[in-house]
């Protein structure tokens, strides 16, 4: 029997598992404090590096970066995070169901992938914006933002793996499968798993594609509104010049998500 | 024979794909906010020039069907309209930029993956992902694209090459490493090792053409991910590319280059997603 | 499975990384000529035809290539003769008479007569050309002109225009039936070369005769080359490796950046000419619930979130120190038309709380509340990729939370924004800048009356809808048509003041204007009018050539 008939899940490192959910205690933790807010302006204390007062400095308008980096950093990543998976999965399903049906059905399915690739969905987004009210709260904004990258960045993903599917329709164990008589369905159950190295890349890579998208969209009236923090702002930060010569705090941002990608990739691989 | 009937099948797989494509962008740009506004309207010297030339167009672009009929007829005549924005023949504004950007598509993807392949060969040959590897890959995902380029602006070293190279390898690497994680421990593998094969028999004879079927599911992804890098990098190091005037026509509604711009994307991902034969396939399992 | 590293790959990593390093490279910019001068241009000039000029970028190549009739100085502010000699206007104010200097020549060495003059101003008036300039002749189609001689050009017009000296400075002489797209001109340089979206390369006019330039051999500079980049890192990087000799309109933060890299090149000229102003959509024909437009046509309302703005926190927090708090249209730049007696409503939070309570509005939980009972909330809509501006927004945001106010910020790029604000009037409040080109308030009709498309808060009035905008229109008109300075004056003054008791606009702040020069450029003189810092452009020259 070949190796893929075992049921292979990634097995979770608990280091590193447990690590993310500290770090979004201690998140939480920063946002309960009392006497804090994402957005109070300290008008006298612009870019000020860190203090007792604020720990990790502030930003270019006073506000406190360890209140906003940890309000951004569940609100972004939360809404990333989420918006990858299903993205992820919707390729995952498009993609097999598409390489296990009749030819012609997965080749429209294709067809459909590559003219979605091809539009220029900006345009979308535009039309969005220009049909939600402008007093929408950030909040809600950045709920659509997130669900609108979830419905647009699976098309890509999906073709990989249709292509991957099909290659395991002609592998030797799934020929075997079929020959021993099993359903569909019991085979299906083998073939997402077979196909995690697709899969789990493509997670981790949309997640920060997503933060900076969701930072890009704001150029369209869209994504996290102000006051409300966004991660994918902050990061943007990294390419004014002028931000990154007052201060090294800048940096905090990417650092973390640098280390929370790290993080995830840690729990997607087995051990 | 079946070779022609291929191409025959592809290239109007192409076709389809690029009306489909053509209509959807006309539809969408043509409905966007702004499509009937200019910047200029608010300069009290300009206003009035600006406000008969949109007149024009609202006239020109009232009906849909009239529009796209107009467009697929200019095209049989090989007329790709004017640009709204530089008053010039599309084709004249995109034929130099198809070969800016086509050159720094080619080169990057090219290095990427060559960085790629040999970073994954190394990494996966670990027993377990070390961080040493995934580190730099993990932050190269995580700076924008934009950031990168600024920041290769202001360290004055490396260009668009160097940026779309990097975010397109480090994407891939990703991959890549996965795939050769699991090749590197296939049994027969094991097997070889204990005879003794050297790492580089090993790697041309058994690894890469394990992998080889998935490369083509990866580069689809390369093609993705360098095209969505393209606009950043362009703009940021102001390459005169398609990415840059993309950009400027999204921003000025200027729907004859975005057409142009779009099928070419479309061409560029159908070419990319070139399908096996799937009927063939079908029966031979 | 334990696993040796394989040892090739590594070299060819290392080989790869070389390989990738070294051809990425390489230098973009093209090279420079030797004495020529070198800046940035935002965008592709739409035209190099001088009679269709209508963006920015154009008139610019205009400005630099076209010979012009009279030349309004930007530094003096007065109307100087360039390829005339002379010029008058008739005591009615409806003939103005040019005579031309001897020996005019295109930069072809062709002779320019009176003839060429005549056709050029023709061509500029016809419909079929759409000129934007006709329209400052305010009936175009009944100018005449005429030439007596070979040396004399008169224009008659059909009514007196105010500042008709000016409308000479934009239109460029071009041999007669010849019009060649910038590339034979009577000014210091001709277009030479254009890569579009890359750069517009313009050669010195050897038979420039503009005054003095025979003497002296102006222009000094060879050659002009203007780089299509509409990015400041580029643009600074680029200044700092001497590849371009000005930044003009430097955003602040970059302004910061560079002084503290290039301390010696950067300058803080003080106010602009320009406005940042803030305003609510009062267009009655606006999609806005009832009870919004209620509020923002009630000036009570206007007055209070005016008062509630700290002016001082925008000009130092967005603009890093450098703007000034501003109240009125006209900047303190603006020497011979700025109101020093102007009374405004100052910044109080507690008047704007009074006021509002006044007007009817409760605070309600913290959530200020209108008589009727909705609770008072409004976006603020702003254009994309002005960091100072949407910084501005944020602050205000944040400020008129202390009276109650819940304010969403929403930036939009321009044609979305365009559209909603002189189309659809989908939207509550806007704040956006006004740059203004003319130190004339005549020059902002356009702005202020009622009439007018470009009349933001309710564009487009078949009558004035209030008694002060009526009153608005009434003080324009009369300093349009109004002979003595004395009198305009007096006009403009009482617009400012109506303006700033009813709070049509919200003025925030005046950006400051800031440059940079290159040490090696000689012979700047800052103007703040545009081109402000290349406006005497026959005297600049890099330091070391000529």
């Amino acid at each position: 029997m070949a190796r893929g008939m075992t049921m292979r899940i990634p097995a979770i490192r608990p280091a590193a598992f447990w690590s993310l959910l500290a770090l979004a205690a201690i998140a939480i933790g920063v946002l309960a404090l009392p006497g804090r807010s994402y957005s109070g302006q300290d008008r006298e204390q612009l870019l000020a590096s860190a203090s007792a007062q604020h720990p990790a400095g502030t930003d270019a308008l006073g506000r406190d970066r360890m209140v906003r980096v940890s309000a951004a950093f569940l609100l972004s990543m939360g809404g990333a995070v989420m918006a990858s998976a299903a993205a992820t999965l919707a390729a995952a399903g498009v993609g097999t169901l598409s390489a296990f049906s009749p030819a012609a059905l997965g080749s429209l399915a294709m067809l459909a992938c590559d003219v979605f690739l091809a539009l220029p969905w900006l345009f979308l987004l535009m039309m969005v914006r220009s049909t939600l009210p402008l007093t929408t709260s950030p909040a809600h904004s950045a709920a659509i933002t997130f669900l609108i990258l979830a419905v647009v960045g699976w098309p890509a993903c999906a073709r990989a793996v249709y292509r991957g599917a099909l290659e395991l329709r002609k592998s030797e164990w799934m020929l075997q499968a079929r020959a021993a008589g099993l359903r569909d369905k019991q085979i299906m159950r083998h073939v997402l798993p077979n196909l995690t190295s697709l899969l789990i890349p493509q997670f981790l890579i949309c997640i920060p594609a997503f933060i900076i998208a969701e930072a890009n969209l704001g150029a369209l009236g869209l994504g996290i509104g102000e006051p409300l923090p966004s991660w994918g702002s902050m990061l943007l930060e990294l390419d004014n010049s002028p931000m990154l010569m007052h201060t090294a705090w800048v940096y905090l941002p990417i650092a973390l998500l640098i280390l929370i990608l790290l993080l995830f990739e840690g729990v997607a691989t087995k051990q | 024979m079946t070779c022609v009937a291929d191409m025959l099948r592809w290239i109007a797989r192409t076709l389809m794909i690029v009306m489909m494509v053509a209509v959807g962008s006309t539809v969408l740009v043509r409905f966007a906010p702004g499509y009937l506004s200019d910047a200029r309207e608010m300069d009290s010297r300009y206003g009035n020039t600006t406000r008969v030339e949109l007149a024009a167009e609202a006239a020109r672009s009232a009906s849909l069907a009239q529009m796209l009929s107009a467009e697929f007829g200019g095209w049989t005549r090989g007329n790709f309209g004017i640009s709204r924005q530089y008053d010039v023949p599309v084709l004249e504004l995109i034929a130099p930029r198809l070969a800016v950007t086509g050159g720094l598509l080619l080169r990057s993807i090219a290095f990427a993956w060559s960085l790629a392949l040999c970073a994954a060969l190394v990494s996966s040959a670990g027993r377990n992902p070390s961080l040493s590897w995934q580190a730099p890959s993990t932050l190269l995902l995580a700076v924008p694209t934009a950031a990168m380029a600024t920041l290769c602006i202001l360290s004055d070293c490396g260009g668009p090459t160097l940026v779309m190279t990097l975010v397109v390898a480090a994407r891939d690497f990703k991959f890549l490493d996965r795939m050769l994680r699991n090749a590197w421990r296939d049994p027969h593998l094991l097997q070889a090792r204990a005879q003794g094969l050297s790492t580089l028999r090993l790697v041309y004879a058994h690894i890469l053409p394990s992998v080889a079927p998935r490369l083509l599911a990866l580069a689809t992804l390369s093609i993705v991910n360098a095209l969505s890098a393209l606009v950043p990098v362009e703009v940021v190091f102001s390459v005169p590319g398609l990415g840059q005037l993309a950009w400027n026509a999204a921003m000025n509604r200027d729907l004859p280059v975005l057409l142009g711009v779009t099928m070419i994307m479309a061409v560029a991902v159908t070419f990319a997603g070139m399908n096996p034969d799937r009927a063939g396939e079908w029966q031979g399992a | 499975m334990i696993m040796r590293l394989p040892r090739l790959p590594i070299r060819f990593v290392a080989a790869a990384l070389t390989a990738v390093v070294g051809i990425t490279c390489a230098g973009q910019t093209a090279s420079r000529l030797p004495g020529e001068l070198a800046w940035t241009i935002g965008f592709d000039p739409k035209t190099f035809d001088p009679a269709k000029v209508d963006d920015q970028e154009s008139e610019l190549v205009r400005y630099l290539t076209a010979g012009v009739l009279l030349r309004f100085n930007r530094s003096t502010q007065k109307v100087e003769p360039q390829l005339a000699e002379d010029w008058s206007i008739s005591s009615s104010g409806r003939t103005v008479t040019f005579k031309l200097r001897a020996d005019l020549e295109f930069s072809d060495g062709t002779r320019l007569t009176a003839k060429d003059a005549a056709w050029s101003i023709r061509r500029v008036l016809l419909p079929a050309t759409g000129a934007p300039v006709a329209e400052e002749f305010l009936s175009a189609a009944g100018v005449t002109v005429e030439t007596p001689d070979e040396r004399t050009v008169l224009v008659h017009l059909p009514r007196r225009v105010i500042g008709i000296g000016k409308v000479f400075d934009e239109i460029a002489i071009e041999p007669a039936d010849r019009p060649s797209e910038g590339r034979l001109t009577a000014g210091p340089f001709v277009v030479a070369d254009y890569r579009r979206s890359q750069y517009v390369r313009l050669r010195r006019n050897p038979h420039y005769s503009g005054p003095d330039s025979k003497e002296f051999g102006l222009p000094y500079a060879t050659g002009i080359r203007l780089d299509i980049l509409d990015n400041h890192e580029q643009e600074i990087r680029l200044f700092e490796h001497g590849e371009y000799d000005v930044i003009d309109s430097l955003p602040p933060d970059y302004f910061s950046l560079l002084k503290q890299k290039a301390p010696n090149t950067v300058r803080d000229l003080g106010p602009s000419l320009n406005t940042e102003q803030m305003w609510f959509n009062q267009a009655p024909g606006a999609p806005l619930p009832a009870w919004e437009k209620a509020w923002f046509q009630n000036q009570a309302f206007r007055v209070a979130v005016s008062r509630a703005i700290h002016r001082a926190d925008l000009a130092r927090i967005a603009y890093e120190g450098h703007a000034t708090p501003a109240y009125s249209f006209i900047s303190p730049a603006n020497v011979a038309w700025f109101d020093r007696s102007l009374s405004v409503p100052q910044e109080d939070v507690a008047a704007a709380k009074a006021g509002l309570a006044k007007a009817g509005f409760r605070l309600i939980g913290g959530v200020l509340t209108d008589a009727n009972g909705h609770p008072v909330r409004f976006s603020i809509l702003t254009n994309t990729g002005n960091a100072a501006r949407f910084k501005m927004a944020t602050l205000i945001q944040e400020d008129l939370k202390g009276i109650g106010i819940q304010v969403t910020v929403v930036a939009l790029d321009f044609p979305a924004l365009i559209e909603r604000m002189m189309h659809t009037q989908d939207y509550e409040a806007c704040l956006l800048g006004l740059e203004n080109v003319d130190p004339d308030p005549n020059a902002m009709m356009n702005v202020w009356l009622s009439s007018s498309p470009n009349h933001q808060w309710d564009p487009s009035e078949k009558t004035p809808a209030t008694s002060w905008e009526a009153e608005i229109d009434r003080a324009m008109n009369m300093q349009a048509s109004s002979l003595t300075d004395a009198e305009r004056k007096q006009a403009v003054d009482r617009v400012q003041q109506i303006v700033a008791d009813q709070q049509p606009f919200i003025y925030l702040v005046y950006p400051n204007a800031l440059i940079a020069i290159s040490p090696r450029l000689k012979g700047v003189q800052p103007a703040v009018l545009a081109p402000g810092l290349v406006w005497n452009v026959e005297n600049l020259r890099l330091e070391g050539t000529r």
